[in-house]
């Protein structure tokens, strides 16, 4: 249990919290507003991730360059996905971009020239014969990092630095989004969420709507890639599993998918759970293998889930009366 | 009929349109012009093809054949929400409103050429709180008429069947509609209720200029505010003219009878 008055966990928690945290308000604004069912979202963490490894390692972009070039495939894959199957009703939509995301990541596990394949971005055939994609990235957090340590001994590590850039990235997210969903522009998404045909008789392009959420939400999971990426310092196919987009999910239903402040303690909440199961390493959990172990993580996401579909619908900070009005 | 003549101030001018869905015809080569600030009401059973004919109107559904002129221009082929915004506007039988947004919301969501309702407007918040601040006064004026201003902060989803058709009806007129479809406005609302939903209409007609084409199940109702009746059986149009001469007409009593024998 002392692994949890470290305080290194709790950084590494945060750390987590901020980019699921990102990661999950791009499927706040998704569903929250636009009712729109994502089950893709982490293809486009993918594909920011990956254009980033891809493009420094590879061709020796500018970090900072391939990031924004990232973030704006992310966004391109949201239209493109948008305008492929955004017209299929709920379900139909909920199930193709399911099968969106497999393809992103098959492509990236068979493109072994480019990505890596299997091995990672490790594998990623570059001239300097060194695949490491973070070198300007780390310069700001060792530069962070070398301020601290005065102050804070050796806590001053990596994962620190990069809370302190996350999160306040996080927060400003945060603050548009909560904006941008007092605007007239969600009103008519919030409308779109229950009916279409209201809004269409009314005079609004509900396709538009639906296509702008689907861009926006898919340009914060790039930003969330981004993050990922410098975080991790290697990427695998195996890091954007479906599986990725449901945690995205249980901190969006913890949090009340229709109230965006919620959001950062959900993704705490999150982060530790996530954290967590590393250390469960006490009588009865002992027990397990820690292989075995490690999938306790999942199924305690997904008790969580089915904990709070049944208790608490609205989630800890929604409203239930909006759960309940027919 | 009396197409050609008045085919000068026509608002509406419906050209042989019909719909097919598989084996089933719901419209049928209906024809018809609409007369610039008339009331007109579409009676007729069950089934005879009402609701489908406003969706063709509407654009929510496209006709198979034939042609829908509105102030001068073809419209048969535009997306429904042009529709809307070139001031045909419609509202639905049953009365739909969006449950998880307030009563005011319905109401300013429908006012037209709100700057906030495009991402770019995002940008401009002066601009899109002033239109905000006038679309709220316009949305308290509306509920004011209709006696709902002490719902305007709840979620409309804790109306009543009869106060959610006088918001789709007052949310309708925020759209600044030309010409407005009503589907059964009145179905199910009070005798009383539906007094007063006829003097605002007739109001409305007098004072904005609206032209009305209103769906009815019982002639009786509508028979004094309207200047002309269309009445439908099995997607076709068996009779059309005066309230008057509509109570006389063999074929309407035939389709009236022959539907309730077959409810029976
Ligand atoms: N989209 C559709 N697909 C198949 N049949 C339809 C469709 N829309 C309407 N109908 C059929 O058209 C007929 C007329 O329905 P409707 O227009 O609702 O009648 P009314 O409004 O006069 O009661 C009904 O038999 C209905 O089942
Ligand atoms: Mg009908």
């Amino acid at each position: 249990m002392e692994a949890f008055i470290q305080p290194g966990f709790w950084i590494f928690v945060l750390a987590l919290a901020g980019i699921y945290g990102v990661f999950s308000l791009g499927l706040q604004i998704q569903y929250g507003v636009g009712g729109i069912m994502n089950f893709g979202h982490v293809g486009m963490m993918a594909v920011s991730g990956y254009t980033i490894a891809v493009l420094v390692i590879k061709y020796q972009w500018s970090f900072w360059w391939a990031a924004l070039l990232g973030v704006v495939l992310a966004a391109f894959l949201g239209a493109l996905l948008g305008l492929t199957t955004l017209r299929l009703s709920g379900d139909y939509f909920a199930i193709a971009s399911i099968a969106f995301a497999e393809i992103v990541r098959y492509w990236i596990l068979n493109s072994d020239d480019t990505t890596g394949g299997t091995q990672g971005t490790l594998a990623i055939p570059s001239p300097e014969g060194f695949a490491s994609y973070t070198g300007q990235p780390d310069v700001i957090l060792n530069w962070i990092s070398e301020r601290l340590y005065p102050i804070i001994g050796d806590e001053a590590s990596r994962d620190l630095s990069m809370v302190l850039i996350v999160w306040p990235f996080f927060f400003l997210f945060i603050w548009i989004s909560s904006r941008l969903q007092k605007t007239s522009w969600a009103r008519v998404l919030r409308a779109t969420r229950e009916d279409d045909d209201v809004p269409r008789s009314l005079g609004k392009n509900v396709f538009r709507f639906r296509l702008q959420t689907l861009i926006i939400g898919s340009v914060f999971g790039g930003i969330a890639g981004v993050f990922w990426a410098v975080q991790f310092a290697l990427l695998a196919p195996e890091d954007f599993l479906r599986i990725v987009t449901f945690y995205g999910w249980m901190i969006l239903i913890l949090a009340g998918s229709t109230r965006v402040k919620g959001l950062f303690v959900a993704a705490i909440f999150f982060g530790f759970l996530y954290g967590a199961t590393r250390f469960l390493e006490f009588w009865p959990l002992s027990l397990l293998s820690s292989p075995e172990r490690a999938y306790l993580r999942v199924f305690l996401i997904g008790l969580v889930i089915v904990l709070l579909m049944v208790k608490r619908p609205q989630g800890l900070f929604g409203k239930r009366q909006e759960m309940i009005l027919e | 009929m009396e197409n050609t003549n008045t085919i000068e101030s026509a608002v509406l001018d419906v050209r042989n349109i019909s719909v097919s869905f598989g084996g089933v015809k719901p419209v049928q080569d209906v024809s018809f012009s609409i007369k610039e600030n008339s009331f007109t009401s579409v009676i007729g059973p069950n089934g005879a093809g009402k609701t489908s004919l406003f969706n063709l109107l509407s654009g929510m559904n496209k006709v198979s054949s034939g042609e829908i002129i509105f102030k001068g221009e073809a419209i048969q082929s535009i997306h429904a929400h042009k529709i809307a915004q070139k001031g045909l506007v419609r509202t639905f039988q049953g009365a739909k409103v969006i449950r998880r947004l307030t009563v005011a919301e319905n109401l300013m969501m429908a006012v037209q050429g709100n700057p906030g309702d495009n991402l770019m407007g995002f940008l401009n918040p002066r601009a899109r709180k002033s239109f905000e601040t006038k679309a709220r006064e316009e949305a308290m004026r509306r509920l004011d008429q209709v006696g709902l201003t002490k719902f305007a902060d709840e979620y409309a989803g804790i109306l009543s069947g009869g106060q959610r058709k006088l918001l789709d009806l007052s949310r309708a007129l925020m759209a600044d509609p030309k010409m407005l479809l009503l589907d059964e406005p009145f179905a199910g609302v009070n005798p009383t209720l539906v007094e007063k939903l006829l003097t605002v209409l007739a109001a409305l007609r007098k004072e904005q200029s609206i032209t009305f084409l209103l769906i009815e199940h019982d002639l009786e109702t509508v028979m004094n505010i309207s200047d002309r009746v269309i009445v439908m059986a099995d997607g076709k149009i068996i009779a059309d003219g005066l309230p008057n001469s509509i109570y006389e007409n063999d074929l309407v009593i035939d389709a009236y009878l022959g539907s309730r024998r077959k409810d029976a």
